[in-house]
């Protein structure tokens, strides 16, 4: 991400959500990036996902511009190169750890049973092997957020994108699924942009930056690590 | 105001205030107002549909016992005249004379029709002397001035007034037995005066004035009796005695018994409607608490983190429910109030030809309140359900519940699937036995179909699921997939949603085919029953043709007519046997059919129209024969004018259209029995090469106007006849229809929401990559599969359904109704669910589809 800067308008007044951001993510490498709401972390999400085009700036992915992408090539990027995980899981409850693991590769044109036999391995890889046909509503909270790691790595991504993956566990679960998303980042060699509010993100991610009033800085700000501390 | 003043204002229950309570809903209705407006919706729809038959059908019947007991009073007795000639005017004064009897009441009905600038009214013309007071009818105790009034003239009701342009002090035209006469309308005859008859069809003038005016002087057609106290059985057998055989002895009210037997099949199938149309609207409220269980089961969460225990929990939503469930009841009601009044409503006209039926708003408080208690109680059962888990200790975590998603996914399981389905079977066997063995009951059977649809349906949605996976799971790219994904996911929504529109598919098409059967049977029945001749000419268009004329004058004028080869006297009466109202029809000998041949049943048709013409012989419907245990041969009692008389079976029929039944002799049996010559109709045959338009035109010319006949081609007899059946099975075709579009526009609803539902996995979809055109074809996949499914399971049911119905109408009910499966009617209904579920759906799904994928992150 170079440069990159976003306004939005808002009751008349213009406000700078990111303003000249940059940062490198390397290969392997999981970056935890802190910030209070409404700091413009969410923006800066969707900047690296292709969903919002940046005022200024550009965001590259591999040497390539992604911000210039067309609508197209914008779905294609975030079906073959992304995966995604959400502080909500969003799974389809009722439908089996298997059918929700793979339900994206059916928007790349997979057939359903090609899906279940690419989403098998990764559900095993987060320890889920023997829950495959077992409902979110069957699953803790932990499990569901590994099932929605799962889902994020079944189109094998270049890139992995979390929106406060641990927002909804408690704080075992969110060591576990902290270490896990490390683990997939070095073993995969694809790097990891972690947005959270997680304490523990902090340690268990190979770099952290926080973004206060569009502005980013590497390390915890003060506030953020006295508030930590305490 | 004291604190204590406030305090008793402001009760509490449990340790809560009621304004607490009341207060927590109104949070509620500010942050999930539609989703309360969903489930209100689903019971207003029932609570509608149910109300409007309830009360359409009451007031069909109510009427008439409205107008029966307005007149009878006191009497407990009656003598009635088995034809309209009636009885001589004496058998009264002879009744009053009688041991034990306090009063007797002379009348004489005819049936007539009045004529005033603004149209006409087919009304029954009531002569009365002053003694009709002494009854202290309702209809009586305020006329007491009115008796005067009518003197000389007619009094109408303020109704038939005002339908034909009538105004007090102008004439009006009187038609009776095939005369005109202008009459002064002395007096309007509103509900302070006459109470609830001011809207019945029925005209009042003196005894005196009314014999003048129908030719019936001396005569009367009804005795109303009242016994004094304890002296009925006395009564009674001294009334057999003046009788001779030749009037009827019967109950005041008998024509109650009579209407109620005839308005049988009416009754039987608002039993099936007000079934089905209950079972749509619970299903409806269902499913509405099913899209909002996982925001209920967080509300009680917090209402337990907040410390508050079960009970008043309980009193709380126990309360909301009671709120919603009383304001949904309450629109419901207006709905089918207004449901009742327009589409529901149809003027029973084939009932109207004999009996002194009206459409009349009567609104009971039981029928209000049998409205309001089930949508209370639905309302209820939907609050209470998510409290289930509450019920043991071992509850979730209040605290993981708070934490859950949005959605409730839930899967039907198979075992409850299978013990559904073995319900299910077991109500069809049910249906088929009771069908077969009573098949009176028939319509009961109709109902466990019914029940049995949605109890098929998670069965259904299963194997279709299974079979729907198994073909998507090999096909690239399919939304089929993720729809048959999203389908299974919420399996017991879906299920609800497809219940809904397969119990309105199997209604529709139940209904539906076999209204098509009973208009095809009837119109057959029609026109074979008119082709005797080329022009009818009668008093009218009543198609039972039973209001007779002086047959002799028109004969004679037509006879001499160049054109006209033959004219035969026909002739028609109804005559109450038990409680069956008969038509009597006398078919001339010289008539080319005696006996219908499409509405044989048993019997040689050639042997029967025989004998009939050889006279003592009869055709008889099935259904009178099934109720005196006749065959063809044997012999039955018939009580005529004359006195009983036995006649021979000669054939059975069906019912040829007329629910009580009917019995074809021919004309020389029904002139000694009647002890008439009067003709109910003219049949004229045209000399080869006249058009019967031409006819017609002739015959009419050498009438004139003054005689007040009516002459009509058979084409246009025919055609007024089946606008008649037509007429009488509307209201079937109306509510099937409004059953099917109501189901859809509710389960379109209800798809809408659950749709909107689900916007933020559908952004989190489009963030991985989903495009709004696969996301909208798969919404639009579910949608359409949830519903087809639903239309295929009630169409199977309905089938089946339709088979049972058909074998009732013509077993039970006599009707002729020739079985034809109703593809058409089938297509129709499949059309109109999807149509309009797919068009209302199409507008959510696409917004949904086009959210944007930012709303599934979390700043």
């Amino acid at each position: 991400m170079r440069g990159l800067v976003k306004r939005y308008e808002a009751g008349g007044e213009t406000i700078v959500a990111v303003d000249g951001v940059t940062l490198t993510i390397g290969p392997g490498e999981l970056v935890a990036l802190y910030g209070p709401s409404g700091s413009g972390k969410t923006t800066l999400l969707l900047m690296a996902a292709g969903l919002l085009a940046p005022d200024e700036g550009d965001v590259l992915f591999d040497g390539v511009s992604i911000s210039r992408h067309s609508a197209r090539e914008s779905v294609l990027y975030r079906r073959r190169e992304v995966g995604f995980v959400f502080q909500a899981f969003h799974l389809t409850p009722g439908a089996s750890a298997l059918d929700n693991a793979a339900l994206k590769l059916l928007a790349d044109g997979h057939s359903l049973r090609d899906a279940h036999r690419a989403a098998e391995p990764w559900l095993r890889r987060v320890g889920l092997g023997h829950r495959l046909q077992h409902t979110p509503e069957q699953l803790s909270m932990g499990e569901r957020q590994r099932v929605a790691i799962a889902r994020a790595l079944v189109n094998e991504p270049k890139l992995l994108l979390a929106d406060e993956p641990t927002g909804s566990l408690d704080s075992v679960r969110s060591k576990e699924t902290l270490k896990l998303l490390r683990e997939l980042c070095h073993e995969r060699g694809m790097p990891g942009l972690l947005v959270t509010h997680d304490p523990q993100a902090s340690e268990l991610s190979d770099r952290v930056f926080t973004l206060r009033d569009g502005h980013l800085s590497e390390g915890l700000d003060v506030q953020l690590a006295a508030a930590f501390a305490s | 105001m004291s604190g204590h003043d406030v305090r008793r204002l402001d009760p509490s229950l449990f340790g809560m205030r009621l304004s607490g309570v009341l207060r927590i809903y109104r949070v509620r209705l500010r942050h999930h107002a539609i989703q309360e407006l969903l489930a209100a919706l689903g019971i207003a729809i029932g609570v509608a549909l149910v109300f409007g038959v309830l009360v359409a059908n009451t007031s069909i019947v109510g009427s008439a016992r409205q107008l029966i007991d307005g007149v009878t009073g006191s009497a407990r007795l009656q003598l009635a005249a088995r034809s309209p000639e009636g009885f001589a005017e004496s058998i009264a004064n002879q009744a009053g004379r009688l041991r034990g009897v306090a009063k007797a009441v002379p009348l004489l009905r005819q049936d007539a029709t009045i004529e005033g600038k603004d149209g006409s009214e087919s009304i029954q013309l009531v002569g009365v002397t002053p003694s009709l007071l002494s009854l202290h009818s309702v209809a009586t105790r305020s006329f007491s001035s009115g008796i005067r009034l009518i003197s000389g003239g007619v009094g109408l009701p303020e109704s038939v007034a005002s339908a034909v342009g009538a105004k007090v002090g102008k004439d009006v035209t009187v038609k009776i037995d095939g005369r005109a006469s202008r009459v002064a309308v002395n007096t309007e005859l509103g509900s302070a005066t006459i109470g609830p008859v001011a809207e019945s069809p029925v005209a009042v003038q003196l005894l005196s004035y009314a014999q003048k005016l129908s030719g019936k002087r001396g005569r009367i057609t009804q005795v109303l009796i009242e016994p004094r106290p304890g002296k009925d059985a006395l009564v009674s057998s001294e009334l057999r005695k003046l009788a001779k055989g030749r009037i009827d002895v019967l109950p005041a009210k008998q024509e109650l018994a009579v209407l109620a037997q005839a308005a049988q099949p009416l009754d039987q199938s608002t039993t099936l409607f007000v079934a089905i149309s209950a079972m749509v609207g619970f299903l409806l409220a269902l499913n509405a608490m099913l899209i909002t269980l996982p925001e209920r089961r967080r509300n009680i969460a917090e209402m337990v983190m907040q410390g508050f225990d079960r009970r008043q929990i309980l009193l709380v939503l126990g309360s909301q429910a009671v709120v919603l469930g009383t304001i949904a009841s309450a629109v419901g009601i207006g709905f089918g109030y207004l449901l009742a009044t327009t589409i529901y409503f149809q003027p029973p006209v084939y009932l109207a030809t004999a009996f002194p039926v009206y459409f009349h708003r009567s609104v009971h408080v039981g029928t209000v309140l049998i409205a309001l208690s089930g949508g209370v109680l639905a309302a209820l059962i939907c609050a209470v359900l998510p409290m289930y888990p509450l019920r043991t200790s071992a509850r979730p975590s209040a605290d993981a519940v708070l934490r859950d998603s949005g959605e409730s996914g839930q899967r039907v399981s198979v075992a409850a699937s299978k013990g559904l389905a073995a319900t299910g079977v077991a109500l069809v066997l049910g249906a088929t036995l009771l069908a077969e063995l009573l098949p009176s009951l028939t319509v009961l059977a109709g109902v466990m179909l019914a029940l049995a649809v949605p109890c098929l349906m998670p069965g259904l949605f299963l194997v279709a699921l299974a079979a729907l996976a198994k073909a998507s799971r090999r096909m690239p790219g399919s939304m089929l997939a993720v729809a048959t994904i999203e389908l299974r996911a919420t399996a017991t929504r879906s299920v609800a949603l497809i219940g809904v529109t397969a119990l309105a598919v199997y209604g529709s098409v139940a209904i539906e085919a076999t209204r098509h059967d009973l208009t095809t049977g009837l119109d057959a029945a029609v026109t074979e029953y008119l082709d005797t001749a080329q022009v009818w000419v009668s008093q009218n268009d009543n198609f039972l043709t039973v209001d007779g004329f002086p047959a002799e004058p028109a004969r004679r004028q037509i006879s001499r007519l160049a054109d006209v080869s033959s004219v035969r006297v026909y002739q028609g009466a109804l005559l109450d046997v038990g409680d069956r109202r008969l038509w009597v029809r006398a078919r001339p000998p010289g008539d080319a059919t005696i006996v219908q041949g499409s509405q044989l049943i048993s019997g040689s048709l050639s042997t029967a129209s025989a004998e009939i013409r050889s006279g003592g012989w009869a055709a008889v419907s099935n259904v009178f024969a099934n109720e005196q245990g006749l065959t063809v041969g044997s012999s039955f009692t018939l009580p005529t004018p004359s006195g009983s008389r036995r006649v021979r079976v000669a054939a059975i029929t069906t019912n040829v259209g007329w629910t009580p039944g009917a019995i074809t002799i021919n004309t020389s049996d029904y002139e000694r029995w009647w002890q008439t010559s009067a003709a109910s109709a003219l049949e004229v045959n045209l000399k080869p090469g006249v058009s019967p338009a031409a006819g017609s035109r002739e015959i009419r010319r050498a009438l004139g106007s003054a005689g007040g006949l009516t002459v009509e081609t058979v084409g246009q007899r025919e055609h007024s006849f089946e606008a008649t059946a037509r007429e009488g099975l509307r209201s079937l075709g109306n509510i099937s229809a409004l059953l099917l579009v109501t189901a859809s526009l509710a389960v379109a609803s209800a798809l809408g929401a659950a749709i909107w539902q689900r916007r933020d996995r559908l952004a989190a979809m489009k963030t991985q990559g989903f495009e709004s055109i696969q996301l909208l074809r798969s919404l639009l996949m579910e949608s359409l599969l949830a519903v087809i499914i639903g239309c295929f399971g009630g169409a199977c049911v309905g089938i089946y359904g339709h088979a049972l119905a058909n074998r009732w109408l013509t077993l039970s009910t006599g009707f002729p109704a020739p079985f034809a499966l109703g593809e058409v009617q089938l297509l129709l209904a499949f059309a109109v669910i999807v149509a309009i579920t797919m068009a209302m759906v199409a507008l959510p799904g696409w917004s949904a589809a086009k959210v944007p994928p930012s709303m599934g992150l979390q700043e």
